[in-house]
């Protein structure tokens, strides 16, 4: 019994000391031959109409072989006015600042495709490919194909894709003034005064006001035209402004495609789905810096976020940036 | 070869047996442990609006002989939706939970927690009254 374990554990071990000691041998590795190609999505979040979709698409081939002709990226959709494809190939400097050196001649776009021609004896680049959202893309997907042909006859391509593109809309840095341009629309996501808010009574959601009572925190409001008249102090509302809009406040929820600071966070069109406005009150007061709030409008037909981008108490205003989502 | 086997094993099985027989710590029906603490007190309340901001504009008053807590809110604040926290004493549990948002609206009802000691024998209700700052 005892010599069979005995020569069990003698043979595995002889087995790891062989496949253990196995010597490996090295060799350089080969570059690869032809003309060949990569791509990477260099902007992050949802992608919303207007707004750029970034890639970098990179060829290259061995110097003897030849030298790259032309690139193009071809788009399941249309890009909108600005969809442009570089024409210098970027490095980053020693500063971390991109440095391009020009290789073509500006991208022609025709309908779906961007072309861009080489100008130059170049055997490697990597070229920046800018699409904007049309409004055609709105809820839907979109697809690209990067290719590359090369003077010795080669192509590649390469697929990158679908990418859903968000039904929202967003607005930036809107300026409410303090009894001025304080009458906030959601549906047309802009601000109206006392003049022009009249014409527009039916579409007005939110109030803006900055108050400096002592003895309390009131500063800088949103308030609903319904509201208490309690929390709108001194205003006289135009005729036919009257909604009540559902808000929940909200701190530090920097949006980046709102706020642009550093902070990877992203509001897609699922997060409007999800926010309850249950028992939500029709007012926020106190809102600073990096402060926001959710609404939803009387008729619940708009759901929006309201990032707070700088408050001034100096001259009372707000700037404030707006995520929309439609949800009837 | 055999003998040592079997030794071993009875030897084994011993040693389980008698980790699987010692006693256990009693623990009560959220799966808490029961402790031999009978303190029951509510050391500090924080009340937090939607944004998950304190809404207080001073530090709440805790009375642990009244068992009251008072506490002075922002003007304007959202009454319909505020997150309580409770700091209790060491194993000391509250009742009821808080599990989201609480309705502090009805002033006129203030809210009432039971504190209950760590060896479920003492049971302290506090009540939270909450005022909100008056405007000038």
């Amino acid at each position: 019994m005892q010599r069979k374990y005995f020569s069990l554990i003698t043979v595995m071990l002889a087995v790891i000391i062989y496949s253990s000691c196995k010597e490996e041998d090295y060799s350089l590795p080969l570059g690869k031959t032809g003309l060949n190609n990569d791509c990477i999505k260099r902007t992050l979040g949802p992608n919303i109409v207007g707004t750029n979709i970034e890639f970098a698409y990179a060829m290259a081939l061995p110097k003897a072989e030849g030298k790259i002709v032309s690139a193009q990226v071809e788009a399941s959709i249309a890009g909108a006015t600005g969809t442009y494809l570089e024409y210098r190939s970027f490095y980053t400097n020693s500063s971390g600042v991109d440095v391009g050196i020009t290789v073509g001649s500006p991208s022609v776009t025709t309908d779906k495709i961007t072309l861009v021609a080489f100008t130059k004896d170049t055997c490697a680049a990597t070229l920046r490919y800018f699409y904007t959202v049309p409004e055609a893309a709105r809820g839907g997907s979109v697809s690209f194909t990067f290719s590359a042909t090369s003077s010795n006859g080669m192509t590649v391509s390469y697929k990158m894709g679908p990418y859903a593109i968000t039904s929202m809309d967003m607005k930036l840095d809107l300026v409410a003034t303090d009894n001025k341009a304080c009458y906030l629309s959601i549906a047309d996501m802009a601000l109206y005064d006392a003049t022009t808010a009249v014409a527009n009574a039916g579409k007005i959601d939110l109030v803006y006001l900055y108050r400096s009572i002592p003895g309390i925190t009131f500063t800088h409001a949103l308030v609903s035209p319904a509201a208490n008249p309690e929390y709108l102090p001194g205003i006289t509302l135009p005729a036919g402004v009257n909604k009540s809009s559902k808000m929940s406040k909200t701190w530090a929820l920097n949006d980046f495609n709102l706020a642009r600071l550093q902070y990877g966070i992203y509001i897609d069109d699922a997060d409007f789905k999800v926010v309850d406005f249950t028992n939500a009150p029709n007012y926020v007061l106190n809102l600073k810096a990096q402060a926001g709030t959710w609404v939803e409008t009387a008729d619940g037909k708009y759901r929006a976020y309201i990032y707070i981008n700088a408050v001034n108490n100096t001259t009372p205003s707000m700037t404030i940036s707006i995520k929309r989502f439609l949800m009837q | 070869m055999k003998r040592y086997l079997i030794t071993f094993l009875i030897f084994f099985l011993v040693t389980f047996t008698w980790i699987r027989c010692a006693k256990n710590f009693p623990v009560d029906e959220d799966g808490l442990l029961i402790t031999t603490r009978g303190q029951c007190y509510v050391g500090n309340f924080e009340l937090l609006g939607a944004d998950f901001q304190t809404v207080r504009t001073t530090s709440a008053v805790i009375d642990t002989t009244a068992q009251t807590i008072n506490t002075i809110v922002f003007y304007g604040t959202d009454l319909k939706n505020l997150y309580p926290q409770f700091s209790l004493v060491t194993d000391a549990k509250l009742d009821p939970k808080i599990t989201g948002k609480v309705d502090f609206s009805d002033l006129t009802n203030p809210k009432k927690y039971t504190v209950i000691s760590g060896n479920r024998q003492v049971k302290k209700t506090y009540t939270v009254y909450i005022t909100v700052q008056p405007k000038p």
